[in-house]
C-alpha cells in the first residue's frame, strides 16, 4: 500500500519583478536555477533530486499561485481525485510535462480556503548536486544560505477549522498542534504527512493568502549564519533568530524583494501517525509562536502575500 | 504502511545496577520502570518519547543483544508481515498482550544473520516529559547527562550482508539508502530506512548475531560536542569522534557503555523519499564513508561488537 502524500514538493509564487527575485532566490537564498521559460523561473535546493521546488512567475501582484505535494504512487492521484470529488470539489488532471518543464503527472483543485493545491507524481529527477558514488557530504561552491531543501508552507484561511478539516479528512494530513481560541475554534493548526511537526500550517487570515514558505537548515548555527547573510544583503528581517513554542523549531522570518515571506527552519521532533496533538491556549499564543519573546509582532499576523 | 521506525532495543548486561546508573546518569535516559519479580530488567526511555520504553536492560552473565523491535504503522501490518516472514522461512513466535512489559501483541523471529527481531504496533503510551497543553519546547532544566530526545537507529553485523539486506528490503519493505561494495561487487555494508531518514538499521560485515551499536538522536552538532564533554568528564571510553560520517552525512560520537556495548549519538542526515536513488561507496573510499574527516578504517570500529 502506498505512503500517499509524502511531503511538500514545490511552491509557485507570483512576483512583479522576475529578474530581481531570481537574483535574490539564487544569490541570497542560494537556490539553483534548473530552467526558465517566458515569465517563469524554476529553482531547486541543492540536496533535492526533483526538477524544482520553487517556481517564480512574473505577475502584476505578489502571492501564492499554488502549492504542490508529492505523492508516492501514480494511483494516489486517482485515490485522491475520488476523495476530493466526493466533497463536491472539481479536480483537474494534467499529463506529465503539461504544466511545465520537469513536471510530473498532477491533479489540481481549490481547497475550501481558496488556495490552489496540486498533488504530483513522477517529477523529473535531475539529481542533487552530489554524485551517487562516494559523495562528499555537501557540494562545493554553494552561494548564499543554500538550504538543502524546501520544508513547509504556512497559509491563511478565514475558517481555520474548515480548512483544517479538509486537509485532515480528505487529504489525510495529521494534526500535530493547534492554537485554540477561548471560544473553542481553531486560531491556527499544524499538519503533517512526513512525520515532522508540519508540512503545512494554517492561521486565521484572508482566504487564498500565503503567510510564508520555509526552507530546512541543518541546525541552529545555520540559522544564525542565515541571519548574517540576510542582514548583510539588506534583506528585511521580519523576526530575528528565535525559537518557536509550536514545533519547537528554530527560525528566521524575512521577506523576498517583492514581499513574499520566507523562513529558514530547523529542529522539531518525530511524529508517529497516532501522535496525540498538542494544544496551545489563546493566552499562551505569544509563547506558542515565539517562545523567547512571548509575544507576536503585529506585522507577523497582518502582513501576508 | 508497514514498518514505521525503531521502537526499542533489548540488551543484556552482567551488571544491571552499573548499566542502569550509566544509562540514566551519563546518557540521561528516564527510568521507565523495573520488570516484574524474577525478570531482573530495567526499562528506560528518552525524554521526548511517548511510548513506555526504548531500551531494556536485562541481567545476564553475558553482554549482548536480546532483540530489537520495530513499530509498524497499522495494527493490520503485523499480520501481513507475519505471513511474509513465514513465507521466507522464519519461525515466528507470537507474543500475546500482557507477556511483554509496556506493549501489546508482537511477533518475534530470527533474521538470516541470527539476531532476534520483533515487530509491534501496540505500544503503551506514557507520554513525553512535556505534555500536550502549552508545552515548553525543552524538557525541564537540569535533566542529568546527555538526555537525547529519542532513539534513532541501530547497526548489526552479518556474515552475509547481501542476504541480510535482501531480507530487510524484499520481505520487510526497507529501502536501501547507501551501500559499500567491495572490489568484487559484494555488499560490505548497507544502510536501510523506513522513516525517510538515512537509516533505521544498518548491516555491516561481521559475525552473525552481533550488535555493533545503537544510536540516539541529538538535535545538532553543538549537542554532539556537549555530549563528548559529558562522556569525557564521566570517564566513558570514546571509540570515535566527534566527527562526521560520509555515509548518512551524520555527525557522530561512538562510545562504550560500562559493559562494552557500543552506543552512538547522531544528528544530521537527509530526507529519503521512497524513490531515493541509493548511494554507493567503493571499498577504496570506505574510510571516508565511515569517518569523513579521518579517512581511516579503525580496526576497533570494524572488529569490536557485542
Amino acid at each position: 500500500m502506498s505512503d500517499r502524500i509524502l511531503r511538500l514538493q514545490h511552491v509557485e509564487v507570483r512576483v512583479p519583478d522576475l529578474e530581481l527575485c531570481t537574483a535574490y532566490y539564487t544569490e541570497v537564498v542560494g537556490l539553483v536555477e534548473t530552467a526558465h521559460e517566458e515569465g517563469r523561473v524554476f529553482l531547486k535546493c541543492w540536496d533535492e533530486h526533483e526538477h524544482h521546488s520553487v517556481v517564480l512567475r512574473q505577475a502584476p501582484t505578489y502571492g501564492l499561485d499554488h502549492m504542490s505535494f508529492k505523492v508516492a504512487e501514480r494511483e494516489d492521484l486517482d485515490y485522491y481525485t475520488e476523495r476530493i470529488e466526493n466533497t463536491g470539489i472539481t479536480v483537474k488532471r494534467h499529463a506529465r510535462g503539461e504544466l511545465g518543464p520537469g513536471w510530473g503527472e498532477a491533479i489540481r483543485f481549490e481547497a475550501p480556503s481558496g488556495h490552489l493545491v496540486e498533488l504530483v507524481y513522477g517529477m523529473e529527477k535531475v539529481g542533487n548536486m552530489l554524485p551517487l558514488t562516494n559523495p562528499p557530504p555537501r557540494p562545493a561552491g554553494l552561494v548564499g544560505i543554500a538550504p538543502p531543501r524546501l520544508d513547509h508552507i504556512f497559509i491563511m484561511a478565514e475558517d481555520v477549522d474548515g480548512a483544517t478539516a479538509f486537509f485532515r479528512d480528505v487529504l489525510e494530513f495529521r494534526l500535530t498542534e493547534q492554537i485554540m481560541a477561548n471560544d473553542g475554534h481553531q486560531l491556527a493548526t499544524w499538519l503533517e504527512r512526513s512525520h515532522t511537526p508540519h508540512d503545512i500550517a494554517i492561521v486565521t487570515g484572508p482566504n487564498g493568502a500565503l503567510h510564508h514558505f520555509a526552507f530546512w537548515l541543518d541546525d541552529w548555527n545555520g540559522v544564525r549564519e542565515a541571519a548574517d547573510l540576510l542582514a548583510y544583503n539588506g534583506v528585511t528581517i521580519d523576526v530575528a533568530p528565535t525559537r518557536h513554542g509550536v514545533t519547537r523549531g528554530y527560525t528566521v522570518y524575512f521577506f523576498d524583494p517583492v514581499g513574499n515571506r520566507n523562513e529558514v527552519f530547523t529542529g522539531g521532533y518525530w511524529v508517529d501517525p497516532d501522535f496525540e496533538p498538542i494544544t496551545w491556549t489563546e493566552e499562551e499564543m505569544g509563547r506558542a509562536m515565539f517562545y523567547y519573546a512571548g509575544q507576536v509582532n503585529e506585522r507577523f499576523f497582518t502582513v501576508h502575500s | 504502511m508497514g514498518i514505521l521506525r525503531l521502537a526499542h532495543v533489548d540488551v543484556r548486561t552482567p551488571d544491571l545496577e552499573l548499566s542502569t546508573a550509566y544509562y540514566t546518569e551519563v546518557l540521561g535516559l528516564q527510568l521507565a520502570g523495573r520488570g516484574p519479580a524474577g525478570e531482573d530488567t530495567v526499562y528506560l526511555k528518552c525524554w521526548d518519547e511517548e511510548d513506555h520504553h526504548s531500551v531494556r536492560l536485562r541481567y545476564d552473565p553475558r553482554t549482548g543483544l536480546d532483540l530489537f523491535s520495530f513499530r509498524v504503522e497499522k495494527e493490520d501490518d503485523l499480520a501481513e508481515l507475519e505471513i511474509a516472514v513465514q513465507k521466507y522461512g522464519c519461525q515466528v513466535q507470537r507474543i500475546s498482550k500482557g507477556e511483554a512489559v509496556g506493549q501489546g501483541e508482537s511477533i518475534r523471529f530470527g533474521i538470516p544473520s541470527g539476531q532476534t527481531m520483533e515487530l509491534v504496533w501496540d505500544l503503551e503510551k506514557t507520554g513525553n516529559l512535556l505534555g500536550k497543553l502549552n508545552p515548553a519546547p525543552v524538557p525541564p532544566p537540569g535533566l542529568p547527562g546527555i538526555a537525547p530526545p529519542r532513539l534513532d537507529h541501530m547497526l548489526i553485523n552479518a556474515e552475509e550482508v547481501g542476504e541480510s539486506a535482501a531480507f530487510f528490503s524484499k520481505v520487510l519493505g526497507f529501502r536501501m539508502t547507501e551501500q559499500v561494495l567491495d572490489a568484487n561487487g559484494h555488499q560490505m555494508g548497507v544502510w536501510l530506512e523506513r522513516s525517510h531518514s538515512p537509516h533505521d538499521i544498518a548491516i555491516v560485515n561481521g559475525p552473525n548475531g552481533a550488535l555493533h551499536h545503537f544510536a540516539f538522536w541529538l538535535d545538532d552538532w553543538d549537542q554532539v560536542r556537549k555530549a563528548a564533554d559529558i562522556l569525557a568528564y564521566n570517564g566513558v571510553q570514546i571509540d570515535q569522534g566527534p566527527t562526521r560520517h560520509g555515509v548518512t552525512r551524520g555527525n557522530t560520537i561512538y562510545f562504550f557503555d560500562p559493559l562494552g556495548i557500543r552506543n552512538e549519538v547522531f544528528t544530521g542526515g537527509y530526507r529519503a523519499d521512497p524513490d531515493f536513488p541509493a548511494i554507493t561507496w567503493t571499498e577504496d573510499q570506505f574510510g571516508r564513508g565511515l569517518f569523513y574527516y579521518e579517512n581511516v578504517i579503525s580496526q576497533r570500529f570494524l572488529s569490536f561488537h557485542t
